[in-house]
């Protein structure tokens, strides 16, 4: 049994299905190579980037703080905008000028505040949104959109999208991983959810407080058998398969079946290694931090090493990035926790010939108001509003052209006006340098074709040539 | 073009292996009609004629007709009859979700034999001929009558109706288990234990508001409407909700396609899915208790909500009083107010957006009435010229309104003695003066019908008394928040207590028509269409729906016998359940792009069989399981080998088709068989595979209904149907098992195989503890004969000696090789506990030990705070001391060795509220060594060297100084001497319970239990 079909005929039909999902891809190419519903998929055209790492700023990082500096903020402070506040969550006042500094970095000269200073080292490769939109200022809908392409109904993550399309290159983990330090975000598992794919391509949620790997994977160590003792065990099963299946002919669904137990064996191993960072060199782990957020994001980076297609980092629990009252010293605190970690893995992954080919993003769910948010009785709360009329995400590493900003907010921040970015927009660019169109990527469900960019969405092409 | 390779592959769902040739018969000869018309869905399924087919033994019911006549004209033969032990474990999986007893096989293979009449060893059973039919319909008879049947496919309706209990995402103010999912759950369990027919299960699930007595056990069928997700209480996405489950669910319509746009393929316009969305809209959600409760702790809590409900209700009715010229003004700028959903006020002067839509219905639905013409005819009549009409004869139009009769005095006055107003703000504005007014002058008679007014029930200056689930955006946040509050304590009471309780949907007052929504939009309202059921479906006959809301109508029209849908979608449901492939393979979607069906007469039959048998559901079931192709082997006919001559003759060979048949058969080229040509193997899903373990280790805990359970607490004995579905955090092991989606509507589960499944059996306590538990059982028995035992009770079978002799190998391989010696538990220096210091004394009064672990902290008990510490806690950062000096809490270390060591780190006490802690360093043999009182600073607890002695404690000690009042601090010493350290941080750990390995039985069983024999279904 050389080539022993790991899953049925059902599984070849469903991949049949991709198939006519996936469009433009070889049928009986794919066939050949990918029996699981996570083998390895070929995409539409050949992709620049492999893997994906997306650090989410659950809350709304403000972008008039970091990666969007509004100099004209300044000649306004304490003053009302010329024109008329958008219409936001709550009530916001007059203009509120950033208390931190911007510089330019590298030789693209990007700006970029102090929050950031560390991962501005590399600035050059770096492509900033400034453009960004999305529908409406609460974090519920807006998660759902920036995670699933839809405010409302149950749609497929982009994550579980990427699995879908191209498979993992590792069986032995899991596929796509979602990571947030002391619990869930809002909506929780919402955010990873495969909607109505398959639950296989579901982020699996761990949370990296947990140092112990029995708590960051269920079930990967037995409390009741050794290794030996399970070997033997797998031994009987497979006799007895093998006699079961000897009666009735051969079925690949017996054989499915059979080949989990061994794949599962094997997982044992390789899970707990990717999570063990006692493997990692002192100067890698200093590099990134011996706390909570350095640690997450080295663990991304053994997962993503070892072949995981999407790797999720949260900031927190809740909604660490929702800044509505005295602003400066959290986000000097939030920005603090990742900068380092986020300018660790860019090193880290250069040196390691990794970052080519592995697209990063960053940004939360929408930006904040450049006016101040207001209190009971009018009182200035000394912080920021959810905005989601405009705000900054950024993207590098595979395919993205870095050292620049794409499109641009009014004067103040308030709204994007220039080259306007939908969260679309923002995907399709994503599933482009995966080596996919975006319109051509579907899945047919209740009737009709879905894609995750629905019904509109343009590649950001100066991103990407 | 598209369309027809997707007939060819679409079916990769839980399609079986046997179906993969059927692609060629059928799905290319029906191309997609031009005439969305003319789709075969939208017939009426026509009378059938039983096709003709030349082996006329085979078939045992008519459906087999339709199956033989196409494998015959395929050339391919029927599979023999499955033998009476498979076809016995089949039927009672299929059935009931269980296998059966060793004793119910016997007596079904002795009832087979007995009904022959003639004595028949095993292996003439197995030949393949058919079963007795009396002994089959006995079976099935017992398998119906069995509670077991309705949890088993009650769960199949509940994958359908998108079943949770919970809510969803919902804000932490409010209680996120649903009161009545429990009540709804074993209401479908029930209907199909009593065969309820279809059609009322579906009125009933629709309507049983207007159909069933206000305290009837039926109002729980509401919940397939109210089970959804809540969506943060946003109404357009509660009401698409359930457009889609009564759409797809019923008549296998994707209706929800049409909410921005219409419907792409199917002739489903924009405009219908605004006519359902006016059914649902006019509804009002309402908790029902089915009993009788007499609870003082509830008609406390709900007295407590009765009361801020109303007083709340009171104060904002008070405002809209106060606002009615903002509220009228409102109306000229609608589309500055946020739309439903994203509306709730933070501060109570803001004006309600609520409000102001509630403005805009009385407007438009009550205008006519004579009690609103004489108060707002006039501003009615001038709001809708438009501003430069206005400016051109505003006053005109506005003194002849004045001059309609009845024209309340106040009305007249306002604007006649007064020069005329300039604009329409101003008109508004006079209005709102007016009220003002009549509020706060002495009661007379002009006055009192303007507060009657105001206070009428309808009045949109009232807010509405329909519960903080109906009402809430009237609220400000804080108000908002305090009721849901309120309304959690009563609704956790409820679950408390267990109540049988419904969410029924009850109508309201009729609103205006609904209005379309361009693009979905809510803030972009299109044209205004009637109430009233699918066009397609209703012919150019239709009408708009006349009483209510028109939801009875709406079920009416699904249930109607005329409706060409609703009874086929049913059959091809109970078909891919028997079968694990329905006839239309796209079992919720028969629109234009489905899957037309496989067997399109027999689809048709069905139908009309099922209406004809009143809609039961269980007649369907005698049907299909008494045929013959029910009842045939998985293993398909193979021409070759012959028979061997020695075969015994005897009177029943010359009836058995088969052989005759087998010269007929053409030898068919090598490939899958023909669909239909063999019982297609199913695997078993989730819930049969965990109920089958519990059932056969004598476990299952046979308790039917009530409250839901965590299906994944070791505890948990009772039937999956029975676990608690949180849609929110639906536990990975469900989702990697393939479990329904409780948020979309399954039709069709998916089966994957993926290594996570096979580790929860492996390596989870769930398997493992049914192996213990079937080995105990088993116990008495000697080996061989427990190997017997277990096939028979796992299998329904016996061994073969190659089995028996395949286990006792093993039994003695494991025998000979004992486990290692679990690795010894590293001693750990460090102690976890609580404890009082005396510190004028300088002295440790006492350490008693943390008794709880949570996986991350040292606690008092399950729940922090809890047990007789209160918050005392111990974290590898840090903790918190107990509530009183009492309860200090300390994290000892324990000198394993003579050793000089150092003490390092520092306390950190971070909050600013409060007083702060106290901490100490004390030694049991050198007393007192450091000690702090620290608040909102951080201050180094480090000592210089000093030496201990093996078996010395070092304290570290933190209690609450004065009050208790954010006292968490963060402390994690580190002792270090020349060769060795000890790190509070790094070292901190849990309980380290010895592995305790399984015994060479239990290994055993559990292997027999993770085979594919144990999870397959022949």
């Amino acid at each position: 049994m050389n080539r022993s079909p790991l899953y049925p005929p059902t599984r070849r039909e469903f991949l049949k299905r991709c198939g006519m999902g996936l469009g433009a891809l070889s049928l009986g190419g794919m066939l050949a190579q990918a029996e699981s519903p996570l083998g390895i998929r070929a995409s539409h055209f050949a992709p620049k980037a492999r893997r994906v790492i997306h650090f989410f700023l659950n809350g709304g990082p403000s972008h008039v703080d970091t990666f969007d500096p509004k100099p004209a903020l300044a000649k306004y402070a304490g003053q009302s905008l010329p024109s008329e506040n958008l219409r936001t969550e709550r009530k916001t006042g007059v203009a509120f000028p950033t208390p931190f500094q911007f510089q330019r970095y590298g030789r693209s000269g990007l700006e970029i505040s102090e929050l950031f200073a560390r991962t501005a080292a590399h600035a050059d490769d770096i492509a900033v949104i400034r453009s960004m939109h999305a529908l409406v200022p609460n974090h519920e809908p807006s998660l759902m959109l920036m995670n699933c392409g839809d405010s409302v109904q149950a749609r497929p993550s982009v994550g579980s999208w990427v699995l879908y399309g191209l498979g993992t290159e590792n069986q032995n983990l899991p596929g796509f991983v979602a990571m947030c330090p002391g619990g869930m975000p809002i909506k929780d598992s919402e955010n990873w959810q495969a909607g109505f794919l398959p639950g296989v391509f579901q982020g699996t949620f761990v949370d990296p407080q947990h140092r112990e790997v029995e708590k960051l994977i269920e079930n990967i160590r037995s409390p009741h058998a050794t290794l030996s003792m399970q070997r033997r065990q797998l031994d009987l099963l497979r006799q007895l398969n093998a006699d079961h299946e000897r009666q009735r002919g051969s079925d690949p669904r017996l054989e499915a079946r059979i080949e989990s137990f061994e794949l599962a064996f094997r997982m044992q191993l390789e899970a707990t290694d990717a999570f063990d960072l006692r493997r990692e060199p002192a100067h890698i782990r200093e590099m990134y931090g011996d706390h909570v957020h350095g640690r997450q994001t080295l663990i991304a980076r053994r997962l993503l090493e070892r072949g995981v297609r999407f790797v999720q980092l949260w900031h927190g629990a809740g909604q660490p990035w929702d800044h509505h009252e005295n602003i400066e010293a959290s986000l000097r605190k939030n920005a603090g926790e990742i900068d380092g970690p986020i300018a660790a893995l860019m090193t880290d992954l250069k040196q390691r010939g990794m970052f080519e080919d592995t697209l990063i993003l960053w940004g939360g769910e929408f930006g904040r108001t450049p006016s101040v948010e207001l209190g009971e009785g009018g009182k200035s709360k000394l912080g920021r509003d959810h905005n989601h009329y405009g705000f900054s995400v950024w993207l590098a590493g595979g395919g993205i052209q870095g050292g620049q900003a794409y499109g641009a907010t009014d004067d103040f921040g308030f709204r994007a006006v220039e080259k306007k970015a939908s969260v679309h927009d923002l995907h399709a660019t994503m599933l482009h340098c995966l080596g996919f169109d975006h319109e051509r990527l579907t899945y047919r469900h209740a009737g009709r074709d879905f894609r995750l960019t629905d019904v509109s969405g343009e590649v950001l092409r100066p991103l990407v040539s | 073009m598209r369309l027809r390779i997707h007939a060819h592959h679409a079916a990769f769902l839980s399609a079986v292996y046997f179906l993969l040739g059927l692609a060629g018969v059928a799905n290319t000869a029906t191309p997609a009609p031009t005439d969305p018309k003319s789709h075969w869905a939208f017939q009426p399924p026509g009378p059938v004629a039983l096709p003709a087919v030349q082996n006329t033994n085979w078939p045992r019911t008519a459906l087999d007709r339709f199956i033989l006549a196409r494998l015959e004209a395929v050339g391919a033969e029927p599979a023999p009859a499955a033998d009476p032990r498979t076809l016995v474990r089949r039927m009672t999986l299929d059935m009931t979700g269980l296998p059966p007893t060793p004793e119910e096989v016997d007596r079904f293979v002795e009832d087979c034999r007995r009904a022959r009449s003639i004595e028949l060893s095993p292996p003439l059973l197995n030949r393949g001929q058919p079963l007795p039919e009396s002994a089959i319909s006995d079976l099935i008879e017992r398998l119906l009558a069995r509670p077991a049947y309705g949890e088993r496919w009650g769960r199949h309706w509940l994958d359908i109706a998108r079943y949770s209990d919970t809510k969803g995402y919902v804000y932490a103010r409010e209680e996120r288990r649903f009161v009545h999912s429990p009540t709804y759950r074993d209401w479908v369990i029930r209907a199909f234990n009593e065969d309820l027919p279809y059609d009322r299960f579906l009125l009933l699930q629709m309507a049983a508001d207007q159909m069933a007595d206000p305290d009837s056990p039926d109002l729980a069928a509401m919940g397939f409407l109210t089970g959804g997700r809540r969506f943060i209480g946003v109404t357009h996405d509660i009401i698409d909700d359930r457009i889609d489950v009564v759409t797809r669910g019923t008549m296998a319509l994707t209706v929800q396609c049409a909410r921005c746009h219409d419907h792409k393929y199917d002739p489903i316009p924009i405009q219908d899915y605004y006519s359902l969305y006016g059914v649902f809209h006019g509804c009002d959600d309402k908790l029902t208790p089915l009993s009788e409760i007499n609870d003082a702790e509830l008609a406390k809590r709900r007295q407590i909500l009765d009361e801020a409900m109303s007083k709340h209700r009171e104060e904002a009715a008070q405002r809209l009083r106060q606002r009615v010229g903002e509220y009228l003004t409102a109306q000229l700028e609608l589309e500055k107010y946020p739309e439903e959903g994203f509306d709730q006020i933070l501060s109570a002067d803001d004006i309600i957006p609520a409000s102001v839509r509630r403005w805009r219905d009385f407007l438009h639905t009550s205008a006519s009435r004579d009690s609103v013409q004489s108060i707002l005819g006039p501003w009615l009549a001038v709001a809708a010229l438009s501003e430069s009409e206005f400016a051109a004869s505003g006053a005109a139009t506005l003194a002849s309104a004045l001059r309609s009769p009845g024209i309340h005095p106040w009305i007249l006055r306002a604007f006649t003695s007064a020069p005329p107003p300039k604009s329409m703000r101003e008109v508004s504005e006079r209005y709102g003066r007016i009220f003002t007014e009549a509020e706060t002058q002495p009661e007379t008679p002009e006055t009192a019908v303007l507060r009657a007014f105001l206070r009428d029930p309808d009045s949109p200056t009232v807010v509405p008394e329909t519960g903080i689930i109906n009402n809430e955006a009237f609220f400000p946040t804080s108000v908002t928040e305090s009721l849901w509050k309120l309304q959690g304590d009563v609704d956790r009471r409820l679950i408390e207590l267990g109540v049988p309780a419904a969410l029924i949907v009850a109508d309201r007052q009729p609103g205006p028509n609904p209005r379309v929504f361009k693009r979905g939009s809510p803030s972009r309202l299109g044209e205004s269409v009637p109430r009233q059921f699918l066009g397609i479906l209703a012919g150019p006959e239709r009408k708009p729906f006349e009483h209510g809301s028109g939801r009875l109508e709406l079920a009416r029209a699904i249930a109607h016998p005329n409706n060409p849908l609703t009874a086929r979608v049913m059959v091809n449901r109970l078909w891919q359940h028997h079968f694990g492939v329905g006839l239309v393979r796209t079992a919720s979607d028969f629109g234009l792009r489905a899957e037309p069906p496989t067997h399109p007469e027999l689809l048709d039959w069905l139908a009309l069989r099922f209406m004809s048998e009143g809609w039961s559901i269980k007649a369907m079931h005698r049907l299909i399981l008494a045929s013959a192709v029910y009842q045939q082997s998985s293993r398909p006919f193979s021409p070759a080998p012959a028979p061997p001559a020695t075969a015994r003759p005897d009177t029943i060979a010359h009836t058995t088709p088969l052989i005759q048949a087998k010269s007929r058969s053409p030898v068919r080229p090598p490939g899958p068989p023909a669909p239909y040509a063999s019982f297609p193997v199913r695997r078993l899903d989730f819930e049969q595979l965990r109920d089958s373990m519990l059932f056969v280790s004598g476990e299952l805990d046979p308790a039917v209904g009530g409250r839901s359970a965590d299906l994944l607490d070791g505890g948990n004995r009772r039937r999956s149907v029975y676990g608690f579905v949180d849609r929110q955090f639906l536990p990975g092991v469900l989702r990697t098992f393939d479990f329904a989606n409780p948020d979309i509507h399954v039709a069709v589960r998916y089966e994957t195989t993926v290594p996570q499944q096979a580790l929860y059996f492996l390596n989870g306590s769930f398997a493992a503890q049914r192996a213990k538990a079937l080995a105990a059982a088993t116990d008495s028995l000697a080996a061989p004969e427990r190997i017997r035992r277990l096939y028979s009770l796992l299998f329904q079978r016996t061994p073969t000696e190659r089995d028996v002799a395949t286990g006792l190998r093993f039994l003695a391989d494991v025998a000979a090789d004992p486990p290692p010696a679990p690795p010894p538990v590293r001693e750990t220096p460090w102690r976890y506990g609580t404890g009082e210091y005396d510190s004028t004394r300088h002295q440790l009064k006492s350490f008693v030990a943390l008794p709880y672990f949570s996986g991350e902290s040292w606690q008092g008990a399950a729940n922090w705070p809890g047990g007789a510490t209160g918050w005392a806690q111990l974290t590898a950062e840090g903790g918190h001391p107990g509530n009183t000096l009492a309860h200090g809490c300390i994290r000892r270390w324990v000198a394993p060795i003579d050793a000089v060591v150092r003490i390092t780190g520092s306390l950190h006490h971070e909050p600013e509220p409060g007083d702060g802690v106290r901490a100490f360093i004390v030694s049991s043999r050198q007393g007192e060594l450091k000690s702090a009182n620290i608040h909102h600073a951080e201050v180094d607890m480090g000592l210089n060297d000093m030496s201990v002695k093996a078996g010395e404690t070092i304290d570290f000690i933190v209690d609450i100084g004065g009050t208790l009042n954010s006292d968490q601090f963060k402390w994690a010493p580190k002792i270090t001497s020349a060769e060795q350290a000890w790190d509070a941080r790094k070292d901190f750990t849990g309980p380290k319970p010895e592995p305790t390995y399984l015994a060479p039985w239990e290994q055993y069983v559990q292997v027999l239990l993770l085979s594919n024999e144990f999870a397959f279904l022949d």
